[in-house]
C-alpha cells in the first residue's frame, strides 16, 4: 500500500508537468476516491485514520444538518391552525359585567357552546344538512347548504345551541363539524334600566347603551386586533343605577302610564350634588335579551333622545335668570292683570288671576304673562346668553352614545324670548332640563349627569358656577312655596320636604298647538331645604280621569306619580322621612328678611 | 484503582439518568395535573357565572315583588312606620301580671313560693 500511495504522491507531483493535465487529475481522483473506500472496509490498524477522519466529517455534516434544522425550526413559526384560528376570531368575546351602584349584576357573561362548520373538510354535504337540520329544526336548510357549499373555511352552522343539541349533534359524527365555547350576554332584570345598560348584538359588540361606551372605552373590536380577551382579567363596570329604584320608577311609571292611559311615560331620578342618574326609565321599553325592533321609534330613551318642549318646568330657569340678573327680587311684583300681546299673539295664563303677581305668586300660579315679563325685562340676548349658559342649547353628551341637539329657534326675537320663558319654542332633552334644575337647586354649579359612580369632590372638579348662592336658595324657597301651596302639591310628601315644578305643555299637531293633546312634566326635588335627588316625571298625552275633573294637567298624573316615588324610593335609599320641619331651611333669604316659611310665600 | 473509579462514574451516570429521567416524569404528570386543575377551575368559574345569572335573574325586582303580592299578606311600608331610634317609646317596666292576677283572685297565699326564712331552707342547718 505504501507504494500505491507513493505512486500517488507521484503522479500528484508530476501532473503539473504533464501534457494532459486533466486526465491525470482525473485518474487521480478516481484512484483517491478507490483507496479512500479501500481504507473503510479495511481492518487495519495502521489505515484506520483515513477511516475514522471519515466517520467524524459524517458525523459533523449530520450534526450541522440537526443545528441548521433547530435555528430554522427556531426561527420559523407555528404553521397557524387556521381553523381554530377562524373560529376564535368569529367568537363573541368576554365582555365586563356590567352591575348597578350597590353590587346587583345588570348584565352578564354567560358560556354557551355554538356549532361551526368546514365546509373545505365535509365529505357528503347534502347528507351534512339533512343531519343537521333534523337535530336542529330551526336552522333554515336551503340557507345552510348555500353556506356550507361556499368556499369559505369556516361557518357558523348556530350559534348558541343548548347541551343537548351540542350532545345530539356531536353524535352524529360529521367530519369538518365542531364546537366553539362562546360568552353570551344577559340581563337577569330584562327591561330594568334597558335604555341605559343598552345591548350587544350577537357577537357580543355593544350597540347600544353603556355596552356600547364600554366598547368605545377599552375593548375597541378586539376581533379585528386579533386576540381575545381573557375573561378572567376584566373588571367589572359598575353603573351609577340602582336597580331597586329602577324598579320602583318603573313600576309607578308603568302604572301611571295605564292608569291615565298616556302613549308614553318617562322619568329619572337624579343626585344633584354629583350628576350621578340613580334611575333612569323610558317606557315603552324592550328587554335587551331580546331586543327585537329596535329602530321603533317609540322604544327610544325618552330622557336622552326626545326633545320636547318642556312648558312650565322651564319657567324655573326664567325665573333664576331674572333673580341671577338682578333685575327683579323676590318682592318684585310683575303685572298679569291684562294677557301679554305681542304682535298677533296673545299670551294667556292658564290659571289666570288677572292681578299683580309677586314672583313666589308668578311661579306657583305658574303665570305665563310673568314668566314672560320677567324674560323680557332680561332681553334676548341676556335670555341667549344665560340658557347657553346652562346647556340649553347645544346637544347634552353623557357616557350614552345616545343624545339628541336640542331644537333651537334660527332666528330668535323678541317673541321667541317670551314663549321660550314658558316653555314654548325651544325643543330640549329631558335630561339637559334636569341637569339645569339641578343646578339651579344645588347651590348654583352646573354638572354634566353621568351614568357613572362620581364623588362629590370629582363632581366638583367638574362642575363650573352658573347662580349664585342666594338665587339657587330663592329658587328652592319657590319650589317649595309650590309644593305647599302651588300646583305641585300632590308630590309634598310629609317628611321629604318637596319642593317642586308641574309642567303642561300644549303638544303640536300638524303645526298647531293642540288642546287636549299634552305632555306633562313633574320636577321634584327632595329636601327643598338641601337637596339631594330631583326627580323627573314625564307622560306623554295622559287623559284626563273623571274623579280628577277630567283634567289632564301634570299635577294630576305626573305629580301623583313623583309623589309615590319619593315615598317609595327615598326609604329605599337609605333616607328616613323628618320627624319635623328644617328650622331654617332657607339661612341666606332669612338673612335678607324674606322670612324663611316658604309655606307662607304663596299666600297674599 | 481505575477500573473501580470508572465503575463508581458509570454507576453514578446511571443513577443521575435514573434520576432525571423520574424528575422529567413528575413535572410532566405535574403540569398535567395543573392544566387539568386549570380547566377544572375554569368550569367552575363558568357554573358560578351562570349561577349567578341565574340567581340575579330569580331575585329580580319585578320578579320579587309579584311573588310578594301574591304569596304574602303583607303591605307596601308606610313611611309612618320608620322611626328613629330615639323615638322609640322607653321599655314599660317588667310586670309579674300572672302574679298580679293571682293577687287578685286572692290565690296567691296557697300558690306563693314558700320563702325559706332566715334560718335557711335546706332541714339539717335547722
Amino acid at each position: 500500500m505504501s507504494e500505491t500511495s507513493a505512486n500517488a504522491e507521484k503522479a500528484v507531483e508530476a501532473s503539473p508537468a504533464s501534457a494532459l493535465p486533466r486526465v491525470g487529475a482525473g485518474e487521480d481522483r478516481i484512484g483517491c476516491l478507490m483507496r479512500m473506500a479501500r481504507d473503510l472496509f479495511s481492518t487495519r490498524l495502521d489505515k484506520s485514520g483515513g477511516r475514522i477522519r471519515l466517520i467524524a466529517l459524517a458525523m459533523l455534516a449530520a450534526y450541522l444538518g440537526v443545528a441548521v434544522k433547530l435555528v430554522a425550526l427556531g426561527l420559523s413559526h407555528d404553521p397557524p391552525q387556521t381553523l381554530r384560528v377562524a373560529a376564535e376570531q368569529a367568537a363573541s368575546g368576554a365582555r365586563p359585567d356590567l352591575l348597578d351602584r350597590n353590587g346587583e349584576i345588570l348584565a352578564t357573561d354567560i358560556e354557551t357552546m355554538s356549532v361551526f362548520a368546514e365546509p373545505r373538510r365535509i365529505i357528503d354535504k347534502d347528507e351534512a344538512v339533512e343531519l343537521i337540520t333534523a337535530v336542529l329544526p330551526d336552522v333554515d336548510a336551503k340557507e345552510l347548504r348555500e353556506r356550507l357549499g361556499s368556499k369559505k373555511g369556516f361557518v357558523w352552522i348556530k350559534r348558541q345551541v343548548t347541551e343537548k343539541e351540542q350532545e345530539e349533534i356531536f353524535h352524529l359524527g360529521l367530519p369538518g363539524v365542531g364546537f366553539q365555547p362562546e360568552c353570551k350576554r344577559v340581563y337577569p332584570n330584562g327591561p330594568l334600566g334597558a335604555h341605559v345598560i343598552g345591548f350587544v348584538d350577537k357577537d357580543n359588540v355593544g350597540i347600544a347603551g353603556m355596552e356600547k361606551y364600554i366598547d368605545q372605552q377599552s375593548l375597541a373590536d378586539p376581533h379585528v386586533a386579533g386576540f381575545s380577551v381573557d375573561p378572567a382579567t376584566l373588571k367589572p363596570v359598575r353603573l351609577s343605577l340602582d336597580l331597586k329604584a329602577t324598579h320602583a320608577l318603573r313600576d309607578e311609571l308603568a302604572a301611571g302610564m295605564e292608569r291615565y292611559r298616556a302613549k308614553a311615560a318617562a322619568g329619572a331620578i337624579i343626585d344633584v350634588d354629583t350628576g350621578e342618574i340613580i334611575a333612569l326609565e323610558s317606557l315603552p321599553d324592550f328587554d335587551p335579551n331580546d331586543p327585537g325592533d329596535v329602530k321603533d321609534p317609540e322604544k327610544i330613551n325618552r330622557i336622552n333622545v326626545g326633545v320636547y318642549e318642556m312648558g312650565s318646568t322651564f319657567k324655573a330657569l326664567s325665573i333664576a335668570m331674572a333673580l341671577e340678573s338682578g333685575k327683579v327680587s323676590l318682592n318684585s311684583r310683575i303685572d298679569a292683570r291684562d294677557s301679554l300681546r305681542y304682535g298677533h299673539f296673545t299670551i294667556h295664563d292658564f290659571h289666570a288671576t288677572h292681578r299683580v303677581l309677586t314672583v313666589p305668586e308668578v311661579f306657583t300660579h305658574s303665570s305665563n304673562i310673568g314668566a314672560a315679563r320677567m324674560a323680557l325685562m332680561v332681553g334676548v340676548e341676556g335670555h341667549q346668553a344665560f340658557l347657553k349658559k346652562m346647556g340649553q342649547l347645544d346637544r347634552l353628551r353623557t357616557e350614552l352614545p345616545e343624545s339628541a341637539e336640542p331644537l333651537v329657534p334660527k332666528r330668535w326675537g323678541e317673541l321667541n324670548t317670551v314663549t321660550i320663558a314658558f316653555g314654548q319654542g325651544l325643543n330640549v332633552a329631558p335630561i339637559q332640563a334636569m341637569m339645569a334644575v339641578a343646578a339651579l337647586v344645588n347651590g348654583g354649579n352646573l354638572i354634566t349627569p353621568t351614568f357613572l359612580p362620581r364623588s362629590e369632590a370629582e363632581a366638583a372638579a367638574l362642575a363650573h358656577r352658573v347662580v349664585s348662592p342666594q338665587t339657587s336658595e330663592s329658587m328652592r324657597y319657590l319650589m317649595r312655596a309650590n309644593a305647599t301651596h302651588g300646583s305641585a302639591g300632590a308630590a309634598d310628601i310629609p317628611g321629604y320636604y318637596v319642593g317642586a315644578k308641574t309642567g303642561t305643555a300644549d303638544k303640536i299637531v300638524s303645526g298647531r298647538y293642540s288642546q287636549d293633546k299634552v305632555l306633562t312634566t313633574f320636577m321634584a326635588i327632595t329636601p327643598a331645604d338641601k337637596p339631594k335627588y330631583l326627580y323627573l316625571v314625564m307622560f306623554d298625552q295622559p287623559q284626563g280621569l273623571p274623579e280628577d275633573g277630567g283634567y289632564h294637567t301634570a299635577a294630576h298624573n305626573a305629580g301623583r306619580v313623583a309623589g309615590r316615588l319619593i315615598e317609595r324610593i327615598e326609604p329605599l335609599e337609605g333616607v328616613p322621612p323628618a320627624s319635623q320641619l328644617p328650622s331654617q331651611p332657607f339661612p341666606l333669604l332669612a338673612r335678607l328678611g324674606y322670612g324663611y316659611d316658604a309655606d307662607k310665600a304663596g299666600k297674599e | 484503582m481505575w477500573r473501580f473509579l470508572h465503575v463508581v462514574a458509570i454507576g453514578a451516570l446511571i443513577a443521575s439518568a435514573a434520576y432525571v429521567y423520574s424528575v422529567k416524569y413528575q413535572t410532566i404528570y405535574a403540569s398535567e395535573q395543573i392544566v387539568k386543575t386549570r380547566h377544572l377551575i375554569d368550569k367552575e368559574r363558568d357554573a358560578i357565572g351562570v349561577l349567578r345569572a341565574e340567581f340575579a335573574h330569580l331575585i329580580r325586582p319585578d320578579r320579587l315583588q309579584a311573588l310578594a303580592d301574591g304569596k304574602l299578606e303583607m303591605q307596601p311600608l308606610a313611611l309612618s312606620q320608620i322611626v328613629a331610634a330615639d323615638e322609640l317609646p322607653e321599655p314599660a317596666a317588667k310586670v309579674d301580671s300572672i302574679g298580679r292576677k293571682l293577687e287578685s283572685l286572692g290565690l296567691l297565699g296557697q300558690s306563693a313560693t314558700p320563702s325559706a326564712g332566715v334560718a335557711g331552707a335546706t332541714p339539717s342547718l335547722r
